[in-house]
């Protein structure tokens, strides 16, 4: 018997300005199926099914549902249409309740007479939370009471309860625990079992070989291939989404090598109340030193205390030559170097030049008898905006305009622009593909045997155990175990002091 | 099919055109010229006239330089509603002084600027209050100051300093303070610095931009020149009354946004904003009075201009409360 299409998707174009983000994509997808979306950062997989669930206008082509061509203009009606979409970014709005924020656009069942029945729509929701498992989650609470996680879960309620012909799942599993991707797994099959479809967002390949019957790839834009989950391995995948081989050089392969005993960086009896406390180790020249731990374990204020960013930290952060570390500028100067968790707020303006975001710490440096001129500043940016292969027009670019790791090379940029020689790396490559993720790798290994000292602070444990020198776990603020590279090192060793 | 997606795009293509960047960054210029040349027509070539150029040009001296200041706390993306009251304020300190010592007045004009500014610049770094809140009550605060000098009678000014009303002083001076701007703002840290906290005010931080100093000392400035501009002020006028610099800060704002300055500030500012918003808004302000239309009617054209300019120029992806 032939498969029902469910969804077809015919010539699919869009443009933002000189960037085809979607390049002519057709795909169908059946009844019945859990259709995993792959490609690295700015490869469109995003753009794609934001166009199917009325977010962006669609710029070119056809969506057809069930023999039906969609005409969507906005969330609400693409969820009339049977499409939703739970996304990558906090998905609820604050200073709504729970049960609001479940039927936002969907008030009609309980409005009468133009006011809404509080009440019904608080039962109805509380119904519906109770239904998949979350009761402990109250509809009648601001939504802000909960965190991210649970938000998560409130979010997938209200993406699924109408129950979606198809259910966008927009890299959604990195937000959440064990547990909570669990739940989610439960929802994806039951809607595969009634006959309905999902499309998969994720960058853990791992996931996505798991969870999904077939796997699209997208690059640069345009549709690559489409294939059954079960005839394909990993690597196959990988060099789908790249277009080359994967080498298996990804993390550092050297074991043993000693760690140089010359002090670069001293934190002595560090605390931020309310975050860490009593934090107390030395830095390495040439080390790279992980830090990892549960999401709230502290380890990410860790790297601001450092760099002398927190508001009331305690204790001593000081270098070789005993210049303390209290605020940013001097940690700057004294070539300190760090990327926040939080690329977009913390750690590059993103209405900005990529030009300006690489200059701007180095300005001092720049300047000639405190004047700058424009068109050194343009040569340097120029010069490391192009070692670090930024794909960009010009650095006249504005950093928006970028995927996030070409983000993230523009932030690394400037700190090797600057020449720090001490850099705290907060997720350095969260939410990055493959390739810019094998090139930080390859990177960091350089600076490493330059003499430069590194501070890793991590979630993805084999990241930790595949590049630090030494690593630090911690827990509840504090660091609970300490580890040194060796091959036989494993996640659990990690994990038991993190839990 | 080819056919029809191509017709599609078509009104698409001129809606991005005039939301975008390219259109944006030549709106000022557009503006300016068709502005010039509406009025010139509307005017009969009246308003070209050297006599009323001059006249004109006479109208633009003081504002342009309090607008200098100021384009430095809206590149901040932040805004400033005090420049009438201290205005006022220290207009009425230049003139009290101009009877002791014309250097000691303008000294002491720029430092009741500076000082008005510092408590401006304070309330909204320390306290981490949002500038418009803290301007708006300082400005109810300095127009009290400056009508309780100003209700028995008008405070004069000396003879001496009246006598330095002439063209020359007060071009000599308004290019000065343009230049010295302009060249702190294109070759120096404070430019960059400015534009990184109105592009970015964590990320700005985070790279090692003294932000609060920024924000403070842009505040100071900006009190510091409408000081100056006092002076400027009471030399034209000669007395100062308690409407002294009333709608200035309005006048102002509409100024810097004709010049195209963006009001979430940022990256896009350009210094020529200052030079074309001061000029666009004389052509707009003296064409009117020519063809004779009531202050009411005149008010409620350059409401409507001022709309116009903030939906063109306004740059929606930086969209955020105004600090």
């Amino acid at each position: 018997m032939e498969q029902k299409h469910l969804l077809v998707a015919e010539h699919i174009d869009k443009r933002f300005g000189i960037t085809h983000a979607v390049n002519d994509v057709s795909l169908t997808i059946d009844a019945g199926e859990i259709r995993g979306l792959i490609g690295e950062n700015g490869s469109g997989k995003s753009t794609f099914c934001q166009m199917l669930c009325g977010i962006y206008t669609i710029g070119g082509g056809t969506f057809t549902l069930d023999g039906q061509e969609l005409h969507i203009r906005n969330q609400v009606e693409a969820n009339r249409a049977g499409i939703s979409i739970i996304v990558q970014e906090m998905g609820t709005l604050s200073g709504l309740t729970v049960a609001e924020n479940i039927y936002l656009g969907h008030e009609e069942p309980f409005m009468h007479m133009g006011i809404k029945d509080t009440r019904a729509m608080n039962r109805s929701a509380q119904k519906l939370l109770d239904e998949y498992g979350f009761g402990r989650i109250r509809a009648g609470q601001m939504i802000d009471q909960y965190n991210f996680e649970d938000r998560k879960l409130v979010e997938i309620v209200k993406a699924t309860y109408m129950k979606p012909k198809i259910l966008v799942i927009d890299e959604t599993t990195t937000a959440l625990s064990q547990n909570g991707r669990l739940e989610l797994y439960k929802i994806m099959d039951a809607v595969r079992a009634d006959g309905r479809s999902v499309i998969f967002i994720s960058h853990d390949l791992g996931e996505v070989l798991s969870r999904t019957d077939t796997v699209s790839v997208l690059r640069d834009g345009e549709y690559i291939d489409t294939v059954r989950t079960k005839d394909v391995s990993e690597d196959d995948l990988k060099r789908l989404m790249v277009g080359r081989e994967i080498g298996n050089a990804y993390y550092r392969t050297d074991y043993g090598e000693p760690i140089s005993s010359e002090v670069v960086l001293s934190v002595q009896d560090v605390s931020v109340p309310g975050e860490i406390e009593g934090i107390t180790f030395d830095l390495h020249r040439g080390e790279i030193l992980g830090f990892g731990g549960l999401s709230e374990c502290g380890m990410h204020e860790v790297g601001k205390a450092i760099f002398g960013a927190s508001w009331d930290r305690t204790g001593k952060v000081s270098l070789a030559d005993g210049t303390e570390i209290n605020d940013i500028p001097t940690a700057i100067k004294h070539s300190v170097a760090y990327t926040s968790k939080d690329r977009d707020n913390e750690s590059i303006i993103v209405n900005e030049s990529i030009r300006n975001n690489i200059v701007l710490p180095s300005l001092e440096d720049l300047a000639l008898q405190g004047l700058l001129y424009g068109g050194k500043l343009n040569r340097f940016a120029d010069k490391h905006a192009k070692d670090m292969q930024i794909k960009m027009q010009s650095v006249n670019q504005f950093v928006s305009d970028l995927s996030g790791g070409n983000k993230q090379k523009v932030v690394l940029a400037r700190w090797i622009g600057k020449g720090s020689d001490i850099l705290v790396l907060d997720s350095p490559t969260r939410g990055i593909d493959v390739k810019v993720k094998q090139a930080i790798y390859a990177l960091m290994d350089e600076m490493r045997k330059n003499g430069k000292s590194m501070i890793m602070i991590s979630e993805e444990i084999p990241e930790l155990l595949g590049m630090s020198d030494r690593i630090f776990v911690m827990k509840d603020g504090k660091i609970s175990g300490e580890f040194m590279r060796s091959p036989q090192l494993s996640e659990e060793d990690l994990i038991a002091k993190m839990v | 099919m080819e056919k029809q997606r191509k017709q599609e795009q078509q009104p698409s293509r001129v809606r991005s055109f005039l939301t975008g960047d390219t259109f944006k960054a030549l709106l000022p210029l557009i503006g300016f010229v068709v502005i010039i040349l509406v009025m010139n027509i509307m005017t009969e070539g009246r308003i070209l006239q050297p006599k009323k150029l001059r006249l004109l040009l006479s109208q633009i001296y003081y504002p342009t330089i309090v607008a200098t200041g100021v384009f430095f706390i809206m590149t901040l993306g932040s805004i400033d509603f005090t420049e009438g009251s201290t205005l006022g304020v220290a207009s009425i300190v230049v003139s009290a002084l101009s009877f002791t010592s014309i250097p000691l007045a303008i000294l002491g004009g720029i430092l009741t600027g500076a000082a008005i500014g510092a408590i401006n610049g304070f309330f909204h770094v320390k306290f981490k209050l949002q500038s418009f809140i803290v301007t708006i009550c300082t400005m109810y605060l300095f127009r009290g100051v400056c009508a309780y000098f100003t209700t028995e009678t008008a405070v004069p000014a000396s003879k001496a300093i009246r006598a330095m009303d002439q063209d020359w002083l007060k071009i000599t001076i308004t290019l000065a303070v343009l230049l010295i701007a302009w060249f702190l703002f294109r070759f120096t840290r404070i430019g960059n610095d400015v534009k990184a906290v109105g592009s970015g005010e964590t990320a700005a931080r985070f790279s090692g931009v003294r932000t609060d100093r920024v924000k403070f000392l842009a505040f100071v400035a900006a009190g510091a020149l409408t000081g100056l501009a006092a002076f400027v002020n009471v030399v034209k006028v000669g007395s100062i009354t308690a409407t002294a610099g009333n709608q200035l800060e309005t006048q102002i704002l509409i100024t810097l946004v004709l010049g195209g300055l963006p009001i979430t500030g940022g990256a896009k500012v350009r210094f020529s904003n200052v030079v074309v918003g001061t000029l666009m808004y004389a052509v707009l302000n003296s064409g009117l009075s020519i063809l004779g239309y009531e202050p009411q009617v005149q008010q409620l054209i350059k409401g409507i201009v001022f709309l116009v300019f903030v939906a063109l120029t306004i740059d929606r992806k930086a969209l955020k409360v105004i600090k």
